[in-house]
Formats: C-alpha cells, sequence, structure tokens
C-alpha cells in the first residue's frame, strides 16, 4: 500500500511546477484567511510556517497584533507578480467560528480541527499537509523511575484516539519522525500492554503511581483525558490538569521543521528537551539515533497530525500548501474577480 | 547502508545498536536484497531454517514487490540459509517503504529474544514515462518535441522547429529522425516573467517576430539564427486558420489580453480582457469567439460587436479553415483550473451556436498553448503530468474519413 504522505508530497510537487492552462488563473481579489494563533508580536512573525512563507510573494501591508494581518501582491518577485492582489488574514478565530464563516462565505481558508472536519458538508474541499505535527508524552526529570515513564507509554491506546478523537486524521506512531519522512516508523512500536504495564508497575507504592498530566492547549485536553483513562487499566492514577509547567509528565506537540529526515529528527529532540542527535545521511544510523533518543521513555509519542484547511470553492490554482504546512499562495487565484 | 539495532521493545528487552563498519547504501534493489540476506545468515546462522513475512507500504508496484520478495529469498538461500515456514530458528518480517529519497528494504528479524532491524536502502529514481501519438478520427495528434523546460510555441521554418521558451528560442533541424539543436538565442527579460507566462511566434518566410508581455523581438533563421529584442507593449498580431488576424495588446505582467484591439480593417475597438481568440465562419459570415476571463467565451461579429455567448469551455481556443465540417472550425480545451488532464475538441459555428465536430483528443496533462498554425492545423503544447515535461503536438483536422 503506498504511503499517502509521499504519494501526497509528489503530487504536490508536481502541481506547483505546472504550467496553468485549461481555465487560465485570474489576477485581482483579496484571499480571506482565518486562523485560530493569534500572533501578540509586535511585528509580524518572520520565521515558521504560516504567515513567514508568504513574504516570498507578498509584502505585510497591515499589522495589528493578535487580530489581522494583510499582505499586498509584491510586483516582481521571482516567478512573476501573483495573482492575488491582497490575502487578509483574521487571527484568533476559534475552529467553530472559522468552520461557519467558511459555510457563509465570509472566508475562503480556514483551519479545520477534527470536530469541525466531522460536520463538513459532503464535497468540501479540503488541504491536508502530511502528517507534520508530532503529539507526544513529556515526562518531568523528576519521574526517575523509568517503569513508571515505560508504563504510561504501554498503557495509551493509540488506535482509540485517532480513530475517535482525531477523526481518522493524521496516523499513530511510537516514533518522532513521521512515516513519509523517515520511511521506518513502523519499526517503533504503538500497541498498548496493560497486562506488561500492570507487571511493570508492581510493588510501586500508590503514591509512586500517581501522575498529573499538564495540557497547555485546551484543544488537546480530550486526548489527555482519553490517556488518564487508558492509563487506570495500567495501574496508574493519572490527573489531567491545565498548566503543564508543574506537571509530572505533559502532552506537547512539537512541528517538524524541515523534509531533510536528520534536520527534522534535530528539531523535534529540541522541541522535546531530548538530547541533539548526531547528524547523519545514513536512513540506518537515524534510526538507531531516533531509538536511542526514545529509549528511556521520556518522550512518548502518540500521533502524527497533518494541517487540515477548508477551502471555498472560488479559491483555484491548486492546493495553496505543501507537505510541510507551509503557505504557497502565490498560485492561487479566485474564480469570482475579474481585473 | 545496513545498521543493526538489538533489542525488542515490546518485551522491554534492553535496546542497543551497532553500525556495521564498511556498511554502505545499496546501488539498487537486488543490492539492497544481498545485503539483507548477508546479515540474516550471519544473525541466523548458515544452513539455519528462516521464515519470511512481507509487506509493502511505498508506493513501488506489485511487480517490484515480488522482485524484491525473490532477490531477497534466492539471496539468503545463495548465502546458505533455508526459507521455510517449518521450525524457523528466525522470523523474518521485511518492509518496503520509502521517504522522500530513498526506498528502504527494512527488516525486522526476531530470534528467540533477540531482535535486529536492518535497514537497506536505494535511491528513488526520476519515473519516466514514453509520450505516445495518438489519432482520433476526425482530429489528428502528433507529437512534435518534449522538453524538460516550458514550451511557449513552435513554428517550423523550412522544415525546421523554431521553439520559443521563456529563456531562449531555439533552431532544431531534423537530423536522422531526431531533432538536433542547431542554434540558439536568449531571451531576457527586462524583469520577472508572469506566473503564467505567454508567448507567441509569427513565423514570416525566414523571419519570425517572437511575442512576450512587455518585450517584442525580431529576428532571423538564415543564413543564422538572430535575434534582436527591446522592451514594448506593441500589439501582438493573433491569426485563426490562414486568412483572418487581428491585432490585440497584451496586459503588461498578466497573462490576457486587455481588450484593446484593431480590427482587419484598421478599426480599434476596446472588448474585455480575453485570453484567446478564434475565427469561424458562420453561414457565409466571419464570427469571432474570444474566451473570456470569466470562463465564458464570447461570440463577436466581424466588427467585434458581441452577438453571443457559449461555454464553459477552457481559456485557449483558435480556429482553422480545414474545408470541411462547415468550412471552419474552432478548437477548445476544456474547463478545468489546470491541474488535471486537458483535452481539445473541435466545433463548428452554426446559428451562433456550436456543434461539436469530433471527439475530445486527450492530452497528459493540462494544455498550456495553443495557437494557430495554418489553415487545418493548430499547435498544442501540453505538460505531461506523471513526466513533468514539455510536450509540443501538431494537431491536424482531418477530413479523410
Amino acid at each position: 500500500m503506498p504511503d499517502a504522505g509521499c504519494r501526497w508530497t509528489l503530487v504536490w510537487l508536481l502541481a506547483t511546477s505546472l504550467a496553468h492552462a485549461a481555465t487560465r488563473p485570474r489576477y485581482g481579489g483579496t484571499l480571506r484567511v482565518e486562523m485560530r494563533a493569534a500572533i501578540e508580536t509586535p511585528d509580524p512573525p518572520l520565521g515558521g510556517p504560516g504567515m513567514p512563507d508568504l513574504a516570498a510573494a507578498f509584502n505585510i501591508a497591515r499589522w495589528e497584533a493578535g487580530r489581522r494581518a494583510v499582505y499586498d501582491a509584491n510586483e516582481n518577485p521571482p516567478g512573476g507578480r501573483p495573482y492575488l492582489d491582497s490575502i487578509d488574514i483574521q487571527m484568533g478565530k476559534s475552529l467553530r467560528e472559522q468552520s461557519i464563516d467558511l459555510e457563509l462565505k465570509r472566508a475562503d481558508i480556514v483551519e479545520l480541527g477534527p470536530s469541525e472536519l466531522l460536520r463538513q458538508a459532503a464535497g468540501r474541499r479540503l488541504w491536508s499537509s502530511s502528517p507534520v505535527r508530532v503529539v507526544a508524552l513529556v515526562f518531568s526529570a523528576r519521574i526517575e523511575d523509568s517503569r513508571i515513564r515505560e508504563a504510561l507509554a504501554l498503557s495509551v491506546d493509540r488506535p482509540a484516539i485517532h480513530s475517535v478523537l482525531m477523526q481518522r486524521q493524521g496516523e499513530v506512531s511510537g516514533a518522532l519522525l513521521p512515516q513519509w519522512i523517515s520511511g521506518y516508523a513502523f519499526v517503533f512500536p504503538t500497541a498498548s500492554d496493560d497486562g506488561r504495564a500492570r507487571a511493570l508497575l508492581a510493588g510501586l507504592p500508590p503514591a509512586q503511581r500517581t501522575l498529573t498530566l499538564g495540557v497547555e492547549d485546551a484543544a488537546a485536553r480530550q486526548v489527555a483525558e482519553r490517556i488518564a483513562l487508558n492509563a487506570r487499566y495500567a495501574g496508574l492514577t493519572v490527573s489531567v490538569i491545565p498548566q503543564g509547567a508543574d506537571a509530572d509528565v505533559r502532552l506537547v506537540g512539537a512541528r517538524v521543521g524541515s523534509s531533510d529526515p536528520s534536520r527534522a529528527l534535530a528539531g523535534l529532540a529540541a522541541a522535546f528537551g531530548l538530547p541533539e542527535p548526531p547528524r547523519t545521511d545514513s536512513v540506518e544510523a537515524l534510526q538507531a539515533a531516533e531509538r536511542a533518543l526514545l529509549e528511556g521513555f521520556r518522550v512518548v509519542p502518540i500521533i502524527h497530525l497533518p494541517d487540515v484547511y477548508g477551502v471555498s470553492p472560488r479559491v483555484k490554482g491548486g492546493t495553496g500548501i505543501t507537505p510541510l504546512g507551509e503557505w504557497h499562495f502565490e498560485n492561487l487565484w479566485l474564480e469570482d474577480n475579474r481585473p | 547502508m545496513i545498521a543493526a539495532v538489538k533489542g525488542w521493545h515490546a518485551a522491554g528487552a534492553a535496546l542497543l545498536f551497532c553500525l556495521q563498519p564498511g556498511a554502505r547504501a545499496a546501488d539498487d534493489l537486488p543490492g539492497a536484497a544481498r545485503e539483507l540476506a548477508r546479515r540474516t545468515v550471519a544473525f541466523a546462522g548458515r544452513g539455519e531454517p528462516v521464515s519470511v513475512a512481507w509487506r509493502n507500504v511505498s508506493s513501488l508496484g506489485s511487480a517490484v514487490f515480488s522482485q524484491a520478495r525473490s532477490a531477497f529469498e534466492t539471496a539468503v538461500r545463495d548465502a546458505g540459509d533455508r526459507v521455510t515456514e517449518v521450525a524457523p530458528v528466525a522470523e523474518l518480517h521485511l518492509t518496503l517503504s520509502e521517504n522522500q529519497t530513498q526506498y528502504l528494504m527494512v527488516e525486522e528479524a526476531r530470534k528467540g529474544d533477540e531482535r535486529q532491524v536492518w535497514i537497506a536502502s536505494w535511491k528513488r529514481s526520476e519515473t519516466t514515462t514514453a509520450m505516445g501519438v495518438g489519432q482520433s478520427v476526425t482530429l489528428e495528434k502528433k507529437l512534435v518535441f518534449e522538453q524538460a523546460e516550458p514550451i511557449l510555441d513552435a513554428v517550423f521554418p523550412g522544415g525546421n522547429l523554431l521553439l520559443l521558451s521563456p529563456d531562449r528560442v531555439a533552431l532544431y533541424a531534423r537530423q536522422n529522425g531526431q531533432w538536433e539543436l542547431q542554434q540558439s538565442v536568449p531571451l531576457t527579460p527586462p524583469k520577472p516573467w508572469p506566473r503564467d507566462l505567454r508567448g507567441h511566434l509569427r513565423l514570416n518566410g525566414t523571419s519570425f517576430q517572437v511575442y512576450v508581455p512587455g518585450m517584442a523581438c525580431g529576428g532571423t533563421v538564415e543564413p543564422a539564427l538572430t535575434m534582436d529584442c527591446r522592451p514594448s507593449d506593441e500589439a501582438w498580431v493573433l491569426e485563426s486558420g490562414s486568412r483572418a488576424m487581428f491585432l490585440a495588446a497584451f496586459a503588461p505582467g498578466r497573462n490576457y489580453f486587455d481588450g484593446r484591439i484593431t480590427t482587419q480593417t484598421g478599426v480599434r475597438k476596446t472588448v474585455a480582457p480575453f485570453f484567446s481568440a478564434a475565427a469561424v465562419e458562420d453561414q457565409g459570415r466571419q464570427l469571432w469567439l474570444l474566451a473570456m476571463l470569466d470562463g465564458h467565451t464570447q461570440i463577436f461579429d466581424s466588427a467585434f460587436e458581441p452577438v453571443g455567448g457559449v461555454g464553459p469551455w477552457g481559456s485557449d481556443i483558435a480556429g482553422t479553415d480545414a474545408r470541411c465540417g462547415g468550412g471552419s472550425q474552432v478548437l477548445v480545451t476544456k474547463a478545468g483550473d489546470g491541474r488535471e488532464a486537458d483535452a481539445l475538441r473541435a466545433y463548428s459555428v452554426r446559428n451562433r451556436v456550436p456543434a461539436p465536430l469530433t471527439a475530445p483528443v486527450d492530452f497528459p496533462g493540462p494544455v498550456t498553448a495553443v495557437w494557430p498554425t495554418g489553415a487545418g492545423t493548430v499547435l498544442v503544447v501540453a505538460r505531461d503530468l506523471e513526466t513533468g515535461r514539455f510536450g509540443a503536438y501538431l494537431i491536424t483536422v482531418n477530413c479523410g474519413p
């Protein structure tokens, strides 16, 4: 069975390098984008996926921290002027609001979470990156007994999280690097084993078997609650708390920042507070390095998630995001705009 | 390259790994299979029975998958072990996988409580697919030339091929059945080309004109290929079939004509912006069809007064006047957003209503340019969705049975 990520990547690479025709792109119009994050910095962000990706073909024209950003077309960028005149980005919109705005044609591109995905009308246009967000459990240094860490790792029912809470978005994984980047993610086990977890915990006093699980992102709370429930069957008492800083273990998301496997692993290791892995071009050495990072269960990958966007039918020009989730809106055009 | 990882996560065994000195990336699938087979025999012991389970999580097809199985199992036997399901000493799970740059053969081997993971890899190569030449009953399609770079237009001076690409004009001559490059001259834009670049070649004997946004060039192919260019917003000559033409101003930095036109009789008019134009004869009267920016095609009379509309068609249309099918034809691409395989179909127009003359002729990807090249032929450029290469096709309206 072909790997969806790789297949998607090839399709994207071909599609984005196409010359246009059949119906040629039209110039003009404002693309209306909504996002959940409210970026409060005094200036527009310069790094990371999303808005910073627009800088290649658009110039920032208006910045209202936490609320709104407007980008205007650069007239002479490499590759030619974008078809769009401008991009208007509304920040701080809940996923629910975004979904409604897309439905009411008040937005052209919105983020979709699992719940909103479920409510989308049949035939709704979606853009999905490859799985680029790694959700993992990260243990505090004070949880010194590796048996407790491994027991929690063995208790997590990843398929239930994937199918029920994530509406089958992304893929379960015991690896840091997604399969589409490494090619070997499946060698890291994902199966739960309550019996083995209970055996590991046998003899430990109840106080040691009690953990707090911190969740900083409210959207991930359901996942945390499910992990706490799973842990109970393994003999652990886990309570979910909103503040992650003081928790025994935190549910954390980190983003894959490069499609180069070695760079991606280094980035994820840094994001999860793991030692820097050796840089290598060898797949085997990389797999060994990743295994070494995960040894000891300080970090337990749970699931890899894609970025998913709902897209208005008036947006043309192919998929505007890369497999890594970068925004490439310079080839997009709007059907109902005239110069 | 081969590396080994010992351990069995689920069993909670210690995880160790060691890199094999001297290990290296395989050249190809058989090389990867041999490398893993060598490790397998060293792990299981020479002459020992091993069982093998396979799966394919790559985009490689079943033929390659079978080849991988065969190569590995043969290599294991050649190295001295036996592949059998009966009382195996070691259980092997082999997975054909891939990442963005390599194919992987991943072996998870288990002998008792001991577990090893080896990965052999080889580089992914670009898929190349040969283009075929298709024919239909009334439209004949002939692939003339293909290249990786975009093709904007092509003409045929004296049996040679003059090709317009975004960065050059190149002259090819046919030698031993192949187009051989004779000369090329660079095309340097005064500022970045538009994102959806269009260009047109117009041949007059051995001299030619090049129309590209913001530039006008003139040149000759004899005695040698020469060309002079200057910044210009000069109107392009748009022809249809062998007789009809008008002048149209191209919008600077865009992919369409801005609507300012000059008719064959010298009358200046302004119509709505459009992408392409074709003339047809309808009961003895000439009509012009313009593919407009809104996806519809508008019909104008010879004075460029609107008289009707059709569509939605694609953005690229061209006229021919082969002496069949009503005396003139308009060849049209199909509507779409330019990311899918395209098709060209011929229509005739009667009482301002187009009627299909032919079945659609399919292309392996989006059509990126359509320009008339004579009475009954048009040049079509399409980009192959599989190979990414651009092909220039001559489409001939065939009046025969």
